[in-house]
C-alpha cells in the first residue's frame, strides 16, 4: 500500500476541516476567541457576528437573558429592537427590557410596578412633610422677625438691604403654592398631556410620554389595601439600584429612610388653617393616583 | 373579577386569539370581553404564552395583580418602546431626591429655631451686628 502523497494530505486533512466547520456548531465570534452570546448559548444555536443581542446579553451573565426570555421572549424583544432606528434607542431599550424582567423576576406580582407605586407613596410622603416643615419655618420666622424688630428699628440692619435677612431670601424663590403632585401632574384627559409645572427643577425627562399617571387613574388594581403588598413595599424594595440604566440617572430608592423621617411629631402645633388647607390639596392630588376598580 | 369563561362569551384572550373559551381559561377572569385592548398590548409585548406560564406561578390570589401589573407595563412600552414604565421610575426617583434634599435643608433650618440658633445666611452678614447690639441693648437692660 502506498503512503498518501502530500498533495493527498492536504486535501485530506481540507477536508477534513471543513467537515469540522459544517458539523460543529460555531460557538466563536469573528474577530476574537469569545464565546457565544447568553442568548445563543440559552437557545443552542449559533452565535453570528451579527447577532443583534450579542452585546446586550452577555455570556458570563445567564440570568440576566433568561429573565429577559422569559418575561418577552426573544421574538418580542426583536419586535421591540425593529421599531426603533438608532443604536442609542436600542441600547436605552435593551437597558429598560433587562431592568423591567430583573424586576419582574425579583417580584413576580408586582415588577416594575410595585416599584412606582412605592415611589409615588414616598413622594406623597416627602410632599406632606415638606408642606408642614414650611409652614413651622414660616412661623418661626415671623417669630424671630419679631423678636428683633427692635434691632431692626434701631437701625443696626437696614431693612431694605436684603442680605440683611437673608432667610427671607433664601426661600422667597420657593413656591407660594404648596408643592403638591397636582401642580406636577395635571391631566389632559382627551389625550393624557402631560403639563409640567412652572418649577424648573421639575423638568421630566419623560415629558414626552405623558400618558403614566392617565394609565394609572384608569388601570383597576387592587394593592393598595393588599396587607402583602405593604409588607413588600417597606422591606423587599430597599436599595434597588437603577444604575442599570443611565449613567446620569443615579437614583436609588429610600424606602426606609422617608417612612422613619415622619416621625417628629414633637413639632407639631396649632397651625390648624394651613394643615387643613394643605391637607385638602394633597388629598386631591392623592386622589389622581388612587387605584380603584 | 369578571368571569367570561361562558359557553358564549369568550374572554378577550380568547377572542383575540380565535380560540374557544374553555371553563377554567387562565385568561378568562383578568381580561374580560370589555377590554379587548388590556389583552392586545399584553399579548404584544410579552407574548400570550409568557403571561399564561407566569400566572401558572403565582397563587391564585396574586394573579389579577399581576395581570394589571402587566397590563400597566405593556401599555407603557407600547407608547414608549425605548423606556417603557421604567421612565416613571427614574423620573420618580429624581423627584423622591430632590424632595428629600429640600426636606432636609428645610429641618436643617427648623433645628436652628428649634435651638435658638441664629438662622443661617444671617450670621456672616448681621449676625455680628445684631451680637453687637444685642450685647449692648443686654447691659443696657
Amino acid at each position: 500500500m502506498q503512503p498518501f502523497s502530500s498533495s493527498e494530505l492536504f486535501l485530506l486533512s481540507l477536508s477534513l476541516l471543513i467537515a469540522c466547520r459544517l458539523l460543529l456548531p460555531k460557538m466563536t465570534v469573528k474577530g476574537g476567541t469569545s464565546q457565544a452570546c447568553a442568548a445563543c448559548k440559552y437557545q443552542r444555536r449559533r452565535c453570528s457576528s451579527e447577532c443583534a443581542l450579542a452585546r446586550y446579553f452577555p455570556a458570563n451573565q445567564p440570568k440576566m437573558f433568561q429573565n429577559a426570555h422569559r418575561l418577552f421572549g426573544v421574538c418580542n424583544i426583536m419586535k421591540i429592537l425593529r421599531l426603533l432606528e438608532s443604536d442609542e434607542q436600542k441600547d436605552e431599550a435593551m437597558k429598560s427590557i433587562i431592568y423591567e424582567s430583573d424586576m419582574r423576576e425579583r417580584f413576580p406580582v408586582h415588577g416594575c410596578w410595585g416599584i412606582i407605586w412605592q415611589l409615588r407613596q414616598q413622594l406623597l410622603l416627602a410632599i406632606e412633610e415638606l408642606q408642614y416643615v414650611k409652614a413651622k419655618l414660616t412661623i418661626c420666622r415671623e417669630q424671630w422677625c419679631s423678636t428683633h424688630f427692635s434691632e431692626l428699628q434701631l437701625g443696626h440692619v437696614s431693612p431694605t438691604n436684603n442680605d440683611a435677612l437673608p432667610i427671607f431670601q433664601h426661600h422667597s424663590t420657593d413656591n407660594a403654592v404648596p408643592l403638591s403632585l397636582k401642580d406636577h401632574f395635571v391631566l389632559n384627559e382627551n389625550d393624557g398631556a402631560f403639563i409640567e409645572s412652572n418649577d424648573d427643577m421639575v423638568k421630566p425627562l419623560w415629558v414626552q410620554h405623558p400618558y403614566y399617571d392617565n394609565m394609572i387613574n384608569n388601570n383597576s388594581m387592587g394593592i393598595q389595601s393588599s396587607q402583602a403588598f405593604e409588607t413588600l413595599m417597606c422591606q423587599d424594595y430597599d436599595d434597588i439600584p437603577f444604575n442599570t440604566i443611565a449613567d446620569d440617572r443615579q437614583s436609588y430608592i429610600e424606602s426606609k429612610d422617608v417612612c422613619e423621617s415622619s416621625s417628629e411629631s414633637s413639632l407639631k402645633d396649632t397651625t390648624q388653617s394651613i394643615e387643613y388647607a394643605w391637607k385638602n390639596e394633597l388629598r386631591s392630588a392623592a386622589a389622581c393616583f388612587s387605584l380603584t376598580n | 373579577m369578571a368571569s367570561s369563561s361562558s359557553y358564549n362569551c369568550p374572554c378577550a384572550a380568547c377572542k383575540f386569539l380565535r380560540r374557544k373559551c374553555m371553563p377554567g381559561c387562565i385568561f378568562a377572569p383578568y381580561f374580560p370581553p370589555e377590554e379587548p385592548q388590556k389583552f392586545a398590548n399584553v399579548h404584544k409585548i410579552f407574548g400570550a404564552s409568557n403571561v399564561s406560564k407566569l400566572l401558572h406561578e403565582l397563587l391564585p390570589h396574586q394573579r389579577e395583580d399581576a395581570v394589571n401589573s402587566l397590563a400597566y407595563e405593556a401599555e407603557a412600552r407600547v407608547k414608549d418602546p425605548v423606556y417603557g414604565c421604567v421612565g416613571a421610575i427614574s423620573f420618580l426617583q429624581r423627584q423622591v431626591e430632590r424632595l428629600q434634599k429640600e426636606l432636609d435643608a428645610a429641618n436643617a433650618d427648623l433645628i436652628r429655631y428649634a435651638c435658638n440658633d441664629i438662622p443661617s445666611g444671617i450670621a456672616c452678614t448681621a449676625g455680628s451686628k445684631f451680637g453687637s447690639s444685642h450685647g449692648s441693648s443686654a447691659e443696657a437692660g
